[in-house]
């Protein structure tokens, strides 16, 4: 394979590099996921107004921690 | 580009599948490693025990979990390529929205609407991060990348050519 100079040019990501980003595309993606998926399970508790926004951040967050949480151990052991 | 410089169909069943059962084996492990020292009697000799003890029981579990979702997951991206003779980003969502329908089948109609959607989204917004990291790093590049002039590594399929994704939007 004619990878001399890696196909970016000066660097390749390093491992950590690409661990890192995994973690920020998962925390991406799982934000909104936990939007979509938290707005609906918490209206259908029955959370309205201000208590409406703190479920949904709630759920955002804790879905974005696990995503990230998976998605860089991804990253990680395919590198 | 990770997403996009995979194994040619056939084996990248077994890579999905082997990847998905390691990923949730750790991930689970760290999850579960954490439950357990919470869930666990005081005392520090009690609380290692209970995370050990229940890595152990729900890791592998969901480790399988996992790769059953992986590998059914690549299986019907193989056919789907097959059967359409192009890659692209909805196979992966139709995919994921058929093994989540597949995966539900046991539990009834509505079941597999909801877990297909959720399938469906998720891995939409998956592919949506892909696409948008893609065209985040083609940005930083200004002068384009390097292996394009490069003929002799034509072969190695480089990550999709990127500007290749935006018909689909």
């Amino acid at each position: 394979m004619p990878v001399a100079v890696g196909p970016y040019g000066q660097s390749q990501p390093s491992c950590f590099d690409r661990v890192k980003m995994g973690f920020m595309m998962g925390f991406a993606v799982g934000m909104a996921a936990g939007a979509l998926f938290g707005t609906f399970s918490c209206l259908r508790i029955g959370m309205r107004g201000r208590e409406l926004m703190g479920g949904v951040g709630k759920t955002m967050m804790q879905s974005g921690g696990t995503f990230g949480t998976f998605m860089a151990i991804g990253m990680g052991i395919r590198c | 580009m990770e997403e996009y410089a995979r194994e040619p169909c056939p084996w990248r069943i077994v890579d999905d599948c082997g990847g998905a059962f390691t990923m949730g084996a750790i991930g689970g492990g760290i999850f579960q490693a954490v439950k357990g020292f919470r869930n666990s009697p005081v005392g520090v000799n009690h609380r290692l025990r209970g995370s050990l003890v229940s890595i152990r029981t729900r890791a592998p579990q969901l480790g399988g979990s996992f790769a059953i979702w992986g590998g059914l997951f690549s299986m019907i991206d193989c056919s789907m390529v097959k059967m359409r003779g192009k890659e692209d980003p909805w196979n992966s969502i139709t995919s994921g929205a058929l093994t989540g329908a597949i995966l539900a089948a046991r539990n009834g109609p509505i079941a597999m609407v909801g877990s297909a959607a959720m399938g469906g989204i998720l891995l939409a917004l998956i592919e949506g991060a892909g696409i948008m990291l893609t065209r985040f790093a083609s940005a930083q590049f200004a002068n384009g990348p390097q292996f394009m002039e490069d003929p002799s590594q034509s072969q190695l399929q480089p990550a999709y050519p990127f500007g290749d994704y935006r018909q689909y939007q």
